[in-house]
């Protein structure tokens, strides 16, 4: 091994090194890449990068690559697990050399281990290896430490990535809570709102009103009492679904005859809703009759809120071993960016904040099928419409 | 002649609830059922008080106020459906008279807007004066006109009765609750967010620095005065 200077050579191989560490935002790309230009100039077979897990302060694997002779030890990264144990308990730099003359040249491994760091903390080890010699040298240390370097920078950049992303996912949950809160309160306070206006219009004791009117107000108390009385239900349901503590109560059912019954119920709520059934036959499954329905119940509320006087057509037919219901509107349609978010907990499609809702249904209706094994999606196009698919297991 | 009110709200219930209770006074009433509407409404006809939902679509509450605020002084109630504190010192800021926080009584609702309608009143001067002065600052008591050196300002009925309180008071410190139950009414007592907004946007008129108040001047925890004018 020659010694380094800052020839040309030297200048090149470097500027390689750094391109290479910071070529990639995938930091295994990026190490990857980094490993095979280090390869040029400093020879290793296999390479190993082992993490300390804070949890258990154990070290993990997290990068294994053979390069040269011995690829088939890429998987399997034994050869370096004691040294790099070693190493994290000294925290220094340990060359090691094999203890005595092997007849395979395979295990005669010359290793080379040394600390990653996150500042002055390990944060993990990065272990080199070459089979049969020659053995490291003093020039290969100083390298592998330079090399080290990059490779705790990108392993630190990993872990900040890992972070913000943690830390974004929990705004966002933070965010929904918020809303959540918002929502409800609005939620609760519209129906609250006209019970208390509503009777205290009726108590009025300077003013008598008429039977017609007295009639109407009434009758407004009573639908607001329900509607508040069934937003509490969505609220503590969605609560005990968050919390799995819901048992189905699982008997053969026909999902043709729940389809009508709920076409039933809707239309005795939505008398105007326009409703078209498709439904092929198909054999009994496994379900709760009740949760099913409260699936169904759901999907009908919504298109009547946010299709309204649009179609609405409902079909089941069987897929292989499954049965498929689609549930399809011709209403304005949900935007693309939101869809993914649809089934989210407290979720509200942004801009239709003067509908009233929770954020609930679609979640509610999520886990219930989720719990039945089944899968809910939805397709949706702009002022074409919205199609919900619910797949069941037979 | 009877008041004429407009009531702008997205949701039906809450327009019936309001119309047939103002409509029990004697009042008149227009609806609408988000801002724009309510603009359209407030163009085409003499209205005496906005009754102003702010959860709405199209227009908000908050943007309709603002819009109205540009030229005309009608008083505004804001209906607000969250009792928050931020969402009714926005809507003072922007220039409502008063609020009142869903759910409400039909009572509360009939004290709020007598109690607004009769602010709104510009109140009959009995005094000797004519004119009143407070070194640039100019009253017109026949006229109810208020002027800045040359330059006439539009003050709210409201603000208008809150400056009197000043311009009859020169001199002495006014506390929050005499301001309140004079110009509010004694069920305003404690009120007091209303009149920190109320004394915030006159100052932003009257002063020519409302960071430096020289006609309505802060004395801390005992309440608000203008001084007498050195000669």
């Amino acid at each position: 091994m020659p010694d380094l200077q800052l020839d040309q050579k030297t200048l090149t191989f470097v500027q390689t090194l750094v391109q290479a560490a910071s070529m990639s935002d995938d930091w295994k790309v990026a190490l990857d890449k980094f490993l095979i230009a280090l390869r040029a100039e400093f020879v290793f077979d296999n390479v190993a990068i082992y993490l300390v897990d804070p949890s258990v302060l154990n070290l993990e694997i997290v990068h294994a690559r053979a390069v040269g002779r011995g690829k088939a030890a890429e998987a399997d990264a034994a050869w370096g697990e004691s040294l790099a144990n070693l190493v994290l308990a000294r925290e220094s730099v340990i060359v090691q050399d094999p203890s005595k003359e092997a007849n395979d040249r395979m295990s005669q491994a010359y290793l080379l281990g040394l600390p990653l760091y996150s500042g002055s903390r390990v944060i993990g080890v990065m272990v080199f290896v070459r089979f049969g010699g020659p053995a490291y040298e003093n020039a290969h240390v100083s390298l592998a430490t330079v090399a080290e370097g990059w490779v705790s920078a990108i392993l630190n950049r990993k872990a900040h990535k890992e972070i913000r992303e943690q830390l974004a996912a929990l705004q966002q949950k933070v965010q929904l809570q918020d809303d959540f809160v918002a929502t409800m309160s609005h939620e609760l306070r519209t129906p609250l709102g006209f019970i208390k206006g509503y009777s205290t219009t009726l108590l009025r004791s300077d003013t008598i009103w008429d039977n017609e009117d007295r009639k109407e107000f009434l009758t407004i108390i009573d639908e607001e009492t329900d509607r508040l009385a069934q937003l509490i239900d969505n609220i503590l349901e969605s609560a005990k679904l968050q919390s799995q503590s819901v048992q189905l109560n699982m008997q053969p059912i026909r999902l043709d005859a729940i389809i009508r019954d709920a076409v039933i119920r809707v239309r005795t709520r939505h008398s105007s809703l326009d409703v078209e059934l498709q439904l092929e036959p198909v054999p009994p499954i496994q379900g709760d009759n009740v949760r099913i329905t409260q699936v169904l119940d759901n999907l009908f509320s919504n298109a009547a809120k946010y299709a309204a006087g649009s179609k609405v057509t409902v079909g089941v037919k069987r897929e292989n071993n499954s049965l498929l219901i689609t549930f399809s509107d011709q209403g304005p349609g949900i935007p693309k960016a939101y869809l993914p978010y649809v089934f989210e907990r407290f979720y509200r499609v942004p801009g239709d904040r003067s509908s009233t809702g929770s954020g609930l249904g679609l979640y509610i209706c999520n886990q219930i099928i989720t719990a039945h094994r089944g899968k809910i999606w939805v397709e949706s196009e702009l002022d074409k419409g919205t199609t919900f698919y619910i797949q069941l297991p037979i | 002649m009877s008041k004429r009110i407009l009531i702008v709200d997205d949701e039906p219930r809450y327009l019936r609830l309001l119309e047939a209770n103002l409509r029990t006074e004697g009042y008149e009433v227009a609806t609408a059922q988000d801002g724009v509407q309510a603009m359209d409404t407030f163009s085409s006809q003499p209205i005496d008080l906005i009754l102003l939902d702010i959860m709405m679509p199209r227009m908000d509450g908050f943007s309709t106020c603002q819009r109205i605020r540009e030229y005309s002084n009608v008083p505004i109630i804001m209906l607000t459906a969250k009792g928050e504190e931020q969402d009714r010192v926005r809507g003072l800021d922007l220039g409502a008279d008063d609020y009142l926080v869903k759910p409400f009584s039909a009572t509360e609702l009939l004290a709020r807007v007598r109690a607004v309608l009769r602010r709104s009143q510009i109140p009959e001067e009995t005094g000797q004066a004519r004119f009143f002065t407070h070194d640039d600052l100019k009253i017109d008591f026949a006229r109810a006109e208020v002027w800045r050196g040359e330059q006439a300002i539009s003050l709210s009925a409201t603000e208008y009765r809150l400056l009197l309180q000043f311009a009859h008071n020169v001199g002495n410190i006014l506390s929050s609750e005499d301001l309140l139950t004079g110009v509010w009414g004694p069920e305003y007592k404690t009120e007091k967010e209303i009149l920190w907004v109320s004394i915030a946007r006159l100052r932003q008129k009257l002063e020519e620095d409302p960071h430096s108040p020289k006609h309505i001047v802060t004395r801390s925890g005992l309440g608000y005065l203008m001084p007498p004018v050195e000669s």
